[in-house]
Parts: C-alpha cells; structure tokens; sequence
C-alpha cells in the first residue's frame, strides 16, 4: 500500500480526487449509521425487558449522533441536510443492504445478531480510520470510539445467554444464516475509488483486510458459542454500496420522507429560528 | 444539522463508479483550530473578553446546573473587532440539546455590549473527558448529586 501520510488539509484544499475518495468513505459511514438507527427504533417499545428496551433506543441513540457527526463532515462540501435525507431518492444512499431489513417479526436473535455483526464491522472500520490524513474523519473517529465500546459487549451478553436456551439458539442460528450475506456487503465497494481511499491514507486498511479480520473475528465467537457461520456465503446482491436496494429500503425511505413531504417542507426546520 | 439550503442538483450524492462529480465552491470554515490547552476558562482574559467569558459563566447545560465553561465544553474563544468565535464541543454526540446549547451560547456571547456577532463552531478534538471539569464544575456537580471520583 502506498499511502501518504500527510495531512489532506482543509474540506477546500482537496483535489478534486481527494474529495471524491474522501466523500466515497463519508457517506457510507454516515448511510450506515443513520440506517441502523432508523431500523433499531422499531425495537425501542418491544425488546424483551425494559433492560433492553433502554439498550436498544441507548444503541440508537448513539448511532444517530454518529450518523449526525458524518453528515456534518459531508455538508462541510456545500451539500445540504434537505438535499441529503428528506429531498433524496431511495437509490442516493449507499448503506449496506445489512442495516435496511425489516426484523424478522418477534425475532430479538435477529435483532441482537445484526447489531453484532454490524458494531464488530463498525469497531473495525473505525480502527482503520483512526490515523486518517483527513482531520474532519480522524477527529470524529476518535469521538465516536468511545461511545461504540458498549455495542458489541452488548450484544456478545445477550448471544451468550441465547446460545443457552434451545429455542434461541435456534433462532440465532436462523439468523446468522440469513443474515450472513448481508452483512458481506459491508465490504463491498463503490468502484474504482476504493484504491484512492487507501492510497491518499484517507483508510489505512482496503475492505478485503477489514473483512478477513471481521470474518476472523465473528467466526471465533460464535463457533465458540457453538454456532455454525456460513463463511462460503457470496455476498447479497444488490450490495447497497451500488446504490441498489431491495425493496424494504424503498419502504422505509418512503416512511422517512413522508413528513416532509406531506407538511409541503422546502426546508429542514430547527428547534429555534436563527436569528 | 442546520444549513442553508442550496441547489440540489449541484450537490447530488456521488453514485457508485460515477464520473468525476461536478465541484461547486462553497465557503467554509477553514481556520486552523486552537492549539492552546483545553479547556478553555477565560482566566486571564481582561476587558471586553472577560465579559464575553462572564456571560458564557451564564449558559448552563440544559440537564445539569453547571455552566458549559466549568463543564470543560469551550476549547477557545476569539475577538476579532465586534466578531466573538467560539470553539466549543459536547459532552456526546447523539446530544439532542445541541442546537439549543448552540444557540444559547452564541446569544449569551452575542448580547455583551461590544459584541456584534458571535458564532460557535463546533469541534470534536480533543476528545471531551470528565477531566476536563473545572474544580468548580466538579463542586457543582457533587451538589446535584453526580459522583464525578472514578
């Protein structure tokens, strides 16, 4: 890997090929968050205990904060909020394909299982960008692994108590086969740009060694756990990285924007008008 | 996230092995941060910048009684003629008071006589910790019934 380590400088003193790698990685880091988010949400009132009914919307809480830091760092180019979420089309986003399933109906191993696998990606990634030679992702990267440090605990407690019970485990299992080739495009790329990312030092590691060491990581767990992981597994198409989408994200997209456009908004509001 | 909406077709999201996406200008920020120690607390400040630091004394956070200078939370502040810029950070990122705390500060700062316009931007390095609360935060603190030893 040739990768320079110096600093890439301001958000107006990039080239053009800097600024287009730099903004690959910004938007699936910020897509990624904010649809996870949006989809923990669902289990907000309905996990198991109150526990973890506060675990989850906590998880939430923290991904959308994540999510908000990201699309800061992206609107430093001139792009607005309205333009990025409530005025966007389902196919502008590129979050994997992993964070836009509905949950299996009443299934929490299904919820617990997709928060592991994506906060374990997430931990790695983030890793990958601590020594960044753009400042706006190294400095938020920093922040943000402070407060990702719960997730995965979070999620290996509740694993191993449900490779205990017979029903869950079952479940589990369910899940981690399904899931398994969604949660692969998480490493998927965008294109070409994928070299630029890691040459101009804007990542230090390229998705397929981020992968291994996911794939290295998740799959010691969970055969400890006594689980089978479908390593062979091809990644589900299509990705979300290449802005397709199945079906759930164009439903849930539609869910998301329907305030704004049903109040007739040409803006985003905010809580106080500036003065 | 607050900005000014612009022309949405000069800034469509990039698309997976797109062309080259067209560069609009836009104007930002670009002034290096502090690099003065954090936080920040206006201890030797005089004149005009001391009163700018009295009425950010004033701003407390909207969960706590304690105001966001004892918190730790300013990193810098600068006067340039009647124009107050100050660097601030959060305590979290998903905190859903930011744009009131943005807001109450920038007025606080912007409503000192000699102060025309004042504007808060926020940073994220370096990190905010619990050591970055001023004896006085930690007074505070202790007094609403938060243990801040660890």
């Amino acid at each position: 890997m040739a990768t320079s380590r110096s600093d890439l400088g301001a958000p107006d003193e990039l080239s053009e090929r800097e600024r287009d790698a730099v903004e690959a990685q910004l938007f699936r880091l910020a897509d990624d968050e904010y649809i996870q988010a949006e989809r923990y949400t669902f289990w907000q009132v309905r996990a198991p205990t109150l526990e973890s009914d506060l675990a989850v919307a906590n998880n939430a809480q923290d991904e959308l904060g994540h999510a908000r830091l990201w699309y800061d760092a992206i609107q430093q180019f001139g792009y607005s909020e309205e333009s990025l979420l409530w005025e966007s089309e389902p196919d502008d986003f590129q979050h994997s394909t992993l964070v836009e399933l509905p949950f299996s109906e009443g299934d929490w191993g299904d919820a617990i299982l997709r928060g592991y696998l994506y906060d374990v990606a997430e931990e790695i990634r983030l890793a990958a960008l601590e020594e960044s030679t753009y400042r706006e992702i190294r400095e938020r990267t920093s922040r943000i692994q402070g407060e990702e440090d719960y997730h995965v605990e979070h999620a290996e407690n509740w694993l191993r108590r449900m490779a205990d019970d017979e029903e869950a485990r079952q479940r589990v299992q369910a899940a981690l086969d399904r899931l398994y080739p969604y949660a692969l495009t998480l490493f998927e790329p965008v294109g070409d740009i994928e070299e630029d990312i890691v040459d101009l030092g804007i990542r230090d590691a390229t998705l397929e060694e981020m992968r291994d060491e996911w794939q290295e990581r998740t799959t010691a767990f969970l055969t400890d756990l006594g689980f089978e992981v479908p390593t062979d597994a091809e990644p589900a198409t299509p990705t979300g990285r290449d802005n397709e989408h199945t079906q759930h994200w164009h439903d849930l997209h539609e869910e998301m924007v329907s305030s704004y456009r049903n109040l007739g908004r040409h803006e985003a509001t905010t809580l106080m008008d500036d003065e | 996230m607050s900005s000014e909406p612009n022309d949405p077709d000069e800034f469509d999201r990039p698309r997976a092995d797109a062309d080259a996406t067209p560069c609009g200008y836009t104007e930002y920020d670009t002034k290096e941060r502090t690099t003065e120690e954090v936080p920040a607390t206006g201890e030797d400040a005089d004149g005009l910048e001391r009163e700018v630091w009295a009425a950010l004394y004033g701003v407390e956070d909207p969960e706590m009684p304690v105001s966001v200078v004892d918190l730790g939370l300013i990193y810098g502040l600068e006067l340039d003629d009647g124009d107050a810029t100050i660097d601030m950070t959060l305590t979290y990122s998903g905190c859903p008071a930011r744009e009131i705390i943005l807001e109450e500060v920038e007025a606080a700062a912007a409503g000192v006589d000699g102060v025309d316009d004042a504007e808060v931007r926020l940073v994220w390095a370096p990190d905010w910790s619990l050591d970055l609360v001023t004896e006085q935060g930690k007074e505070a603190l202790r007094e609403f019934g938060i243990s801040v030893e660890r």
